[in-house]
This record gives structure tokens, sequence and C-alpha cells, in this order.
């Protein structure tokens, strides 16, 4: 693997001038939007604790057959766009609500270079995805970064029209799992990323990589 | 209070069902997920609802409130027969008619083993096997050891077994067996893959019927005592995996050869599917599925509480006083209570009808589903066929990856077996659907397949 360090400076300059991602907070299911815990502008943050077991921010709150369900956020960042039309109203699924805009940590904006490094994984099919419990297991004790794959491994399950396939490495050599790029059990696009790799010999460079970021854009 | 009917369903089966309202003059409300947003059954609906999930039994009756419906039609597969749904729609605080059978007919019904027992009790023919479910590998292999003894006594040969998730249905968590060695670690599999999918582990092992024809009665009954049927259908064309590809009606045809007397067995079929229905005070739509073998034995394999795909086809060889049936309507009217007004006496079979399961597979390799856009879809309408889909015709069409590949069903409505075979085969060269995978590649049909099984109908597979 060769670094090309001019491009990566100039990944990390790009990200820098536009240091946001805006995530749109929708309706998970249908039901009455009975109250506003947000104004404009407010700060909230995202799910903490080891396991996220603390939910983050109070957002709104969904009221469907009698069932109040307070949706909080995600993500750590600022509220924009509420759409308070809704209050009162009887909203569909998956309707766009508020923003929140997140200012991008130093690993997100790791995983996001990352990305044009990485050996990666691709959504063969839309469909729901889950990783090989064995794999998560080990992941889970080890974290990401130590656990190591081989070609003919088996990564993921993909159910698909109401079928599941298991998807292999077909890459001859040993790789590490660096970065998960899905959430199980969400549909994901055909082509999204799933899982990142890095051949064992290039952990090294890729260190490199990682360390120069970190000096380019302090935690 | 005018009835409203919220269509909990999508595809082909909501059209049918909004069609069915259209022509009873009531209301109705369609739903769909953000997936479907393409679907003939969104654009054509009036009024429309999107949910997070056909499954989502919450949406649902949100929606139903929020629209001030007073009925739901579940259409098949999702909710149309989970008997908890069909209760909650009918006991909560705001109740709703449940346009299907009663929940406790779906419950009793549904669960095949129980179905099985009660049938064997009233001395209804079902396939040798296990009436409890089983949960530990050495109890199958002794019940395995029984069953071929049982088997062999009743004097078949080569025996085989079939391992079974209680649970499972539509080909799904159902494995062959050959040998006795084989049943603990098939057993380990299903069992392992129904607590996976569907969330019971319970396994069944049967006695496999070697060669056999599938064979099913349709069924109406009111929530006044009356009954009636719509013959039968022959259903023996399946894919490997038990899912239906050619249909027919009636199930049997003068113009084959039977080692027995068709009529006899289609009546006595008839009357078992009857006497069942009677005993569980049977009040919708039904369908009671036999497998007939090449000596004439026959044998009650499911009950099938909902509407099903195939049910054009009786409607289409029956009619009520000399007048075309529609079973989605009659099956929404004895809904709200009305009687069927007519009985047996008056319903007339006339004529033949098949129907095609048009289907994005790959028949050669596994019959893998695929996806993919649909660039072009196109068929000469024809006075004789009908045509059930959701696939536009005048956009290209991606298919969702989160349900069955189904794109259409067509049905051919003809005088008699010649005329039938003619038709299918003009319709099967006339048809035209192309398409891309996201690959890029042609996608593929299950077309062909089906020219190949129509030289197949009829016959004992």
């Amino acid at each position: 693997m060769k670094i090309d360090f001019q491009q990566l400076t100039q990944m990390i300059q790009k990200l820098k001038a536009n240091p946001y991602k805006i995530y749109p907070v929708k309706t998970p299911h249908t039901g009455k939007i009975i109250e506003f815990k947000v104004k404009e502008g407010m700060e909230v943050t995202g799910p903490r604790g080891k396991w996220l077991e603390k939910p983050g921010s109070p957002l709104f709150v969904l009221e469907r057959e009698k069932n109040p369900k307070i949706i909080s956020s995600n993500y750590n960042g600022v509220v924009q766009n509420i759409r308070f039309e809704f209050l009162n109203k009887f909203v569909e699924a998956f309707e766009t609500v508020l923003e929140i805009k997140h200012a991008l940590t130093q690993e997100e904006i790791i995983s996001e270079i990352l990305l044009s490094t990485l050996f990666v994984i691709k959504a063969p099919e839309t469909a729901r995805y889950i990783i090989n419990p064995e794999l998560a297991k080990q992941i889970e004790k080890e974290g990401l970064g130590k656990v190591t794959v081989k070609q003919g491994s088996e990564l993921l399950t993909m159910t698909f029209m109401k079928r599941e396939t298991p998807i292999h490495l077909r890459e001859r050599g040993t790789f590490v799992i660096y970065r998960l790029y899905f959430k199980p059990f969400e549909i994901v696009p055909s082509n999204a990323p799933l899982i990142g790799l890095c051949p064992v010999e290039d952990l090294p460079y890729l260190e490199r990589i990682i360390q120069r970021i970190k000096e380019e854009w302090p935690a | 209070m005018k009835d409203k009917v919220l269509i909990a369903n999508r595809g082909e089966i909501a059209l049918r069902i909004i069609e069915a309202c259209d022509q009873l003059k009531l209301d109705y409300v369609a739903l769909y997920t953000k997936e479907d947003e393409e679907s003939l059954h969104v654009r054509l609906a009036k009024k429309k609802y999107r949910i997070s999930d056909y499954r989502d039994m919450n949406d649902i009756l949100a929606v139903a409130d929020e629209e001030n419906c007073t009925a739901i039609h579940p259409g098949y597969g999702f909710l149309s027969e989970n008997y908890r749904f069909a209760r909650r729609v009918v006991k909560r605080e705001r109740p709703l008619i449940w346009i299907g059978p009663s929940w406790e007919a779906i419950r009793d019904l549904g669960n095949k083993l129980y179905m099985k027992r009660v049938a064997h009790e009233l001395g209804i023919p079902v396939i040798p096997g296990t009436i409890e479910p089983l949960y530990n590998e050495i109890d199958a292999e002794f019940k395995a050891e029984d069953l071929l003894e049982e088997a062999e006594a009743q004097g078949f040969k080569e025996i085989s077994f079939l391992i079974k998730a209680v649970a499972g249905g539509g080909g799904m968590g159902i494995e062959e067996v050959k040998t006795l060695e084989e049943i603990r670690p098939v057993f380990r599999k299903i069992r392992a893959y129904a607590k996976r999918l569907f969330g019971e582990e319970g396994v069944i092992i049967e006695v496999k019927i070697p060669r056999f024809q599938h064979l099913e009665v349709q069924i109406l009954g009111s929530k006044k005592g009356e009954y009636v049927h719509f013959g039968t259908r022959n259903c023996t064309i399946q894919s490997p995996f038990k899912q239906k590809r050619i249909e027919l009606a009636p199930g049997f045809c003068s113009k084959y050869r039977y080692a027995f007397d068709p009529e006899k067995i289609e009546r006595e079929i008839i009357e078992y599917s009857l006497k069942l229905a009677k005993h569980f005070n049977y009040d919708s739509v039904g369908t009671f599925e036999w497998l007939i073998t090449p000596e004439g034995k026959y044998y009650l394999m499911e009950v099938n509480t909902r509407i099903q795909v195939e049910n054009e086809i009786s409607a289409k060889i029956s009619f009520i006083k000399d007048k075309p049936v529609n079973l989605i309507r009659e099956q929404i009217r004895v809904a709200m209570g009305d009687n069927l007004g007519y009985t047996q006496s008056d319903i007339n079979f006339r004529g033949m009808s098949l129907e095609f399961r048009l289907i994005a597979e790959d028949t050669r390799r596994g019959f893998v589903p695929l996806s993919g856009t649909i660039n072009r879809f196109q068929y000469t309408p024809q006075p004789w066929l009908t045509m059930r889909t959701h696939v536009p015709q005048d956009t290209p069409y991606t298919i969702p990856t989160q349900f069955d590949p189904n794109l259409a069903l067509a049905i051919i409505y003809a005088e008699n077996l010649e005329d039938l075979l003619q038709k299918s085969k003009i319709f099967l060269d006339d048809i035209k659907i192309e398409g891309q995978t996201p690959k890029g590649e042609t996608l593929l049909t299950n077309i062909e397949f089906l020219r190949e099984n129509l030289n197949f109908i009829y016959q004992f597979i």
C-alpha cells in the first residue's frame, strides 16, 4: 500500500471546510405529535453509556394507540428546521420532523477517510444485513482493528426477498476488520459500504494515516 | 353508518380489494411502505397512508382510527392469519370488523397439529405423521421409527420423511430425509432455523407422499351458518420450495385418465372440507388443501384461513344464478353480516381456468429471487385474460427487495382443455417482461419454466 499524503491532506481540508453532517429525524411510525421538547438552535446529545443505554436528548413525543413515545436524539448536535406545523397532527411513518446539525468528531473523520483507503465490502443488494454472530462476538470482546478474517470466511448474512444468503470473503489473504459501516437489521442500499477491511501487512501504513489525521484534527 | 375498509396489504391483492370495495360502493383507505411507493396500488388508491411496516399492528390500527374505518381487510400473507391481530381488531375499545374468519377459527385451523388432531377425530384422512410438536432429537428418531412401521403397514414403498417447522409454511422450514440416520442432524437444523425465523422451536415429522396432486377446495361460510363451495383447484405445479406456479380450476380434468373415479374423490374431499368448516363455525372464504395419490388415496394437508392468491380461477368457473362471481366481494359481504342470498344449487360450474404466477427468479439456479428494474412490461389484452399486477406498464419499476418477487398473475378462462392450453400458449408467447438486475445483467423471469410445465398439468408429480 502506498500513501498519497497530498490526497490525504486534500481530503482533510475538504472536511475541515464543512465539518458537519445533517441528520434528518423522522417519525419511526405513524402517530400524533403531541409535544415538541426542543426549540430551534438547541443543543442536543446522542445516546451515552457503555452500551448506549442512556437515551439521547428528548426531541418530540409521538402518540399512537394511546401510547406516548419519546423520540430522542441519536446524535450530538444542534436542532434546526423543526416542522411545528405537525404539532397535534397525525403524521405518516418516515416523515422528517426536524434536523440535527452534527459536528463531525475525530473518530468520524477517520471512518470517512478510511472509506477510500480500506478494502470495503459493499452491499450486493438493497437488503438487511447482520454480521456473522461469531465474528460479532469476537469484535465485541476484542474491538475493531483486532479480529482477522481469511479468504472464505463467512462475514455477513444477507436477508433478501425472504431468503438468507451468507456473504464470504473472496479476496486472497488475511485481513483485519477495521470498520463497520452499517447497523444490523437496517435496510442497506445496494453498493453502500458494509465492512472496511485492512490487509494485515498494511496495518502499519494505516496507523500512519490515522496518526496524520489525528494531528490535523485534534479530538 | 357507511362502512369503510382499511386495506392492510400491498400489491395486486390491495388492488383487487380496492376493486371489490368499488363494486360494493364502500369507501376504503390503502396503506403502503416507503419501499412500495412505485406500486400501482399506491398510485390508484384514492386515499392512502405511509406506514412503517405491513406487519406493524399499531400503525394499521392508528390509521384505521384516524380515518374512522369500520373494517380491516388483511389480504394474504402478513397479518392475515395472525389470530392475535384478528382478536385485537374485534375486541378493542373501538372494535372493527375483521374481513376474514373468526379469530378462534384462525387460531384452531392455523395450528396445523391441532387441526390434524380434530380432523382425525372427525374421521377425515390426514397424512401419517406426528400429532404433537417435537423438541428433542431422540424423540424425533423414535417417532420416525414408529412412522416407518405405520407407513409400511399402509402399503407405502420407498418411504422418506419430511421434517417441518410447526410455525413454517409456504415452503419455509421444511426438508426431506431419506434415512433414519439423517433424522437427527436435519431435525437440529430445522429446529434452529425455526427458532431464528419464527421464534417457535416445535418440529413435526410426516411421511412424504412420493407422487401426488395438490388439490384444494374453496369454501365460503357466512355468519348465519350458511355454507357453499366453489369447487376445487389443482396447484400441483410448484417451485422446489413448494411455492405455487401454475394453478388450475377445476381440480380434476375429464380429459385425463385416473386410476380412480375423480368425480367421487372430488365429491368426498368437498364433503370432508365442509364437515371440518362447519365444526369450526367457519364464517369466511377458506381453502382446504388436499394431497391425492395416484391410487386415489387422499389426505387433508392444511387449511388456509384467508383469501388465497389463486381464488380468482375458482371465481372464473363459478356462476351464481348465471352471474359471474368475485370471491373477495363475497368475503367482504359476509364479514359485514350479509346473508349469502344463494345456496349451493344456485352455483353452476362452467369452463376451465388457469393462473400463471409471473415471477422474477432464476429457475435454473435454485429459483433464487431476483431484484432489479423492469423497463418493459407488456401484453396484449384479451377477452379471456385477466391480469392482476401492481407493476406499472408506463414507467420503469424497481422490484422492492423486502417482499416476494411476484410480478403478476395471469388468469386465463376457456371453455375446455384444448382451448385453455392454446390460450395459455398465446399468452406466454405474447407477454414481454424486460429488465436489468443491479449488476446490469438481464433480469430473468420464470416464463420459460411456465411454458415447459404446461406439459405437466393435471399429472401426478
